[in-house]
């Protein structure tokens, strides 16, 4: 066993902190995980990141990568992590839309996408879910109608996040609606020009501000060359990207900096007299919440390393999000418990501690169990892929 | 033993519920997140005239002379309504003239409260407050000849831009965290030397910064007595926060109503989610945090109503209805899945609000540590 990381992998997260040190702010940070909208800000480092060699370390040379193994994004995404949460700023493109491009996309898809996501230049947004179709994502209605050279393509998408500022969106629909296959066979991926005419963006705004969509299709022509793989086979390759997808989205690293607050914040606040830090209440929830952050980190090198070494994963990366998707939930508990009455005070509020970032992620932290995959449906996953138990329906 | 409401506790539970059913609905919730006021006088004023400013006022003082139980049925529907507004600080400053004012104020403020003419307030909190503490008082009131000049800063002082009067907790004699030394002043809000600033919270209503700079109050603005204010608080801050709790139940019960509801309603997977076991035992787990918090809330205001030390059940039901609103309200939006989540959505007012409420007359840790002491620890 070795938990450590290699030479040349210490060399480069050094190097990597010094530009992330830097080149990141907080600013920038928040507005890849705000969703308003990555402003000039993030988009002009994610240029950097990449003119600098730290994007596309685990992607194939001919596509504009390095040919490196896939710990290198894990560093990266690490690093950026512990830096206010910070993500890869076009991040639905690199983590998950670009590998399934990689990995089913035509060759035409490849040179045409992947070296610009390798340069940070452009952005997805993901279309998977629809007003019927949550944790049923196989039961999807938006259609799309084969013509000569292209798709037309009706129906309404909802909760498509990054979808008004993103250039591309990522959408699966329906391609075969007969009703004597299973629904998860008549599916197809493409990626859609976000300036197509007949696409229609409407905002949905969640309850800690951040922005999602409504996305509606009228008539839309997509090019056949624009499918992903072959057709019907969508819904195998979204759930093949899903390992890798989850090892990437959840990461531990990216709540460190609410613990660091935190404890931040007690040494520096006193109670009558005393910092909150000699509290042995404080000091043991807080406590448990690092012991926690440390085995969800170990759970999701776990996933990562059998990732890593091409190693078949199947319940891991699913043990990642659920874990540290309820582990920002407790974590955040914490924090609005130690904050007391100020917790509830937002950012632009006098008296606000920590910047509100607490009082924002307690928010945020509603969804942290639903969006990507709620935690019944997961641990479901967890209990069928991994110990083999029967599914109920 | 009678788990059941008398007819006129039915009654005044039915008016409720339908008077708000109509009068405050969920539109006019988040209106008024935003509106600078956070109520109107025209609902304020209907709520008068159903007499429920003075329903726990007795009889003498023109009141209904209802008791602190009928207060919480009442407060479990405004808490089912998320009811904005000046009533919960004005019912909490209400029982604070009835435990601790003399025949004088009770005469000048009790009938004009229940006539719905005045509205007050508690400035109680202060910056060294980092965690709830209301002996923490380090605000100074001086005697100056015949009146006393108040210095300080107050903090999550609620609707304290409408208010026409504050109940002040000031400390005068003693050191911060002294019991002894506290002393209660009703407070004219338009005194000069007050002077107010928003605290924007998430869930829209209005608190605020109050400082008082060399206000001047007379002397017989004093709540009871002269350094025994910590001695009057106790209870008063005891039927708060059992009024809390009622608020609580409350909005926890809609949280079920629209979980369950949904959950009926919403298919997934050619099925109900109510049908799936998962969803299920989030809803019975929502039931019997309910039920439980429900039944310590309306046993210790019964108490309180008669007059029998409750000091563990008061506490009993702040520490238990604190985490059990906090687990109801990620329990519904675990149900209702990203739709509760978008802030158009009813389930977003409850979950800011229970966070809200959890942290109000001192969280569950709070509590737990007089439960403790109550066990003799
Ligand atoms: C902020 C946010 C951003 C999002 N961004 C995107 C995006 O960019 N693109 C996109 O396509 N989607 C996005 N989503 C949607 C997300 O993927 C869905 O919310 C998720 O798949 C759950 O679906 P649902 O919300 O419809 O809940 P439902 O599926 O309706 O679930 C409701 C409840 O029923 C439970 N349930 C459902 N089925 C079962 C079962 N079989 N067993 C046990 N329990 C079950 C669920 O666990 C949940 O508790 C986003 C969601 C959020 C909140």
């Amino acid at each position: 066993m070795d938990f450590g990381y290699t030479e040349e992998e210490e060399k480069f997260r050094e190097r990597l902190a010094e530009f992330l040190d830097k080149n990141l702010t907080e600013e920038i940070a928040r507005q890849n995980w705000e969703d308003l909208g990555v402003g000039p800000e993030a988009r002009e480092f994610s240029l950097k990141l990449a003119a600098n060699g730290f994007l596309g370390l685990s992607w194939p040379k001919e596509y504009g990568g390095q040919g490196l193994p896939p710990t290198y994004d894990f560093i990266l995404l690490d690093e950026l992590g512990k830096r206010w949460g910070a993500h890869v700023p076009l991040d639905i493109g690199y983590t998950m839309v670009g590998p399934t491009i990689l990995r089913r996309g035509s060759e035409e898809l490849k040179r045409e996408f992947l070296p610009k996501i390798v340069d940070g230049e452009i952005e997805f947004c993901l279309g998977y879910t629809e007003p019927n179709a949550g944790s049923d994502l196989a039961s999807m209605q938006m259609r799309a109608v084969e013509g000569d050279d292209c798709f037309i393509v009706n129906g309404q998408k909802t909760f498509n996040t990054e979808c008004h500022y993103s250039e591309y969106h990522w959408l699966a629909v329906r391609t075969d609606p007969s009703p004597d296959i299973p629904k998860y066979k008549g599916i197809s991926l493409f990626i859609v020009d976000m300036d197509s005419p007949g696409i229609t963006v409407r905002p949905l705004w969640t309850m800690s501000g951040e922005r999602t969509n409504e996305v509606y299709y009228d008539d839309v022509k997509v090019p056949k060359k624009r499918m992903i793989g072959e057709k019907n086979r969508g819904f195998y390759y979204m759930m093949e990207a899903l390992g890798s997808e989850r090892n990437q989205v959840f990461v531990p690293g990216r709540l460190m900096p609410i613990l660091g607050d935190l404890v931040q914040y007690v040494k520096d606040t006193e109670y009558n007299g005393k910092p909150l830090s000699e509290d042995p209440l404080i000091r043991h929830r807080l406590a448990q919440a690092a012991i926690e952050l440390e085995v969800a980190g170990l759970l999701a090198d776990h996933s990562r390393w059998l990732e890593s070494n091409e190693l078949p994963m199947s319940y891991e990366p699913e043990i990642t999000k659920v874990f540290t998707s309820e582990l920002e939930q407790r974590l955040v508990d914490v924090g609005m418990q130690i904050l007391g009455l100020y917790g509830q005070l937002t950012e632009d509020s006098k008296w606000a501690p920590l910047r509100g970032r607490i009082s924002w992620y307690f928010l945020h932290s509603f969804m942290t169990t639903i969006g990507a995959g709620t935690s019944e449906v997961g641990r479901s996953v967890i209990a069928q892929r991994g110990l083999g138990l029967p599914r109920a329906y | 033993m009678d788990f059941n409401l008398t007819e006129e506790q039915k009654i005044l539970q039915k008016t409720a519920r339908d008077f708000l059913g109509a009068e405050c609905p969920s539109a006019f919730v988040r209106e008024m997140e935003t509106d600078e006021k956070g109520y109107t006088s025209e609902l304020w004023n209907k709520m008068a005239e159903l007499g429920w400013m003075a329903l726990v006022i007795p009889e003498e003082y023109e009141g209904v002379g209802g008791t602190l139980l009928d207060l919480t049925i009442m407060l479990e529907e405004m808490g089912g309504a998320c009811l904005p507004g000046p009533f919960f600080p004005t019912a909490v400053s209400c029982l604070g003239i009835m435990e601790a004012g003399d025949e004088g104020q009770m005469k000048e403020f009790l009938p004009r409260i229940g006539a719905g003419e005045l509205i007050l307030t508690l400035a109680l909190t202060e910056p060294l407050n980092t965690r709830y503490d209301p002996f923490l008082i380090a605000t100074r009131a001086e005697r100056k000849e015949d009146h006393y000049v108040i210095n300080g800063t107050k903090l999550f002082v609620p609707d304290a831009h409408v208010a026409d009067d504050f109940i002040c907790v000031a400390r005068t004699s003693g050191e911060p965290g002294s019991k002894e030394g506290i002393t209660l002043f009703l407070v004219d809000s338009k005194s000069s030397g007050i002077q107010l600033t928003p605290m924007k919270t998430f869930a829209g209503d209005k608190q605020f910064e109050v400082v008082f700079d060399a206000v001047k109050v007379p002397e017989g603005n004093i709540l009871g007595q002269l350094n025994q204010g910590g001695i009057h608080l106790e209870p008063i801050l005891q039927k708060a926060a059992v009024c809390k709790c009622a608020e609580m139940v409350g909005g926890a019960q809609k949280v079920l109503d629209m979980a369950t509801e949904y959950a009926k309603e919403r298919e997934q997977f050619g099925r109900p989610i109510g049908s799936f076991q998962a969803v299920q035992h989030h809803c019975s787990n929502m039931l019997m945090d309910i039920e439980g918090g429900r039944f310590i809330t309306y046993k210790a205001a019964w108490m309180l109503s008669r007059n029998i030390p409750c000091a563990k059940q008061v506490a009993t039901a702040k520490a238990w209805v604190s985490e059990a609103y906090k687990r109801v309200a990620g329990l519904g939006h675990q149900v209702l899945g990203a739709t509760g989540y978008m802030i158009e959505h009813d389930m977003t007012l409850y979950s800011r609000r229970a966070k809200l409420a959890e942290v109000a007359f001192g969280d569950a840790n709070f509590h737990r540590e007089a439960v403790a002491f109550e066990l003799g620890l």
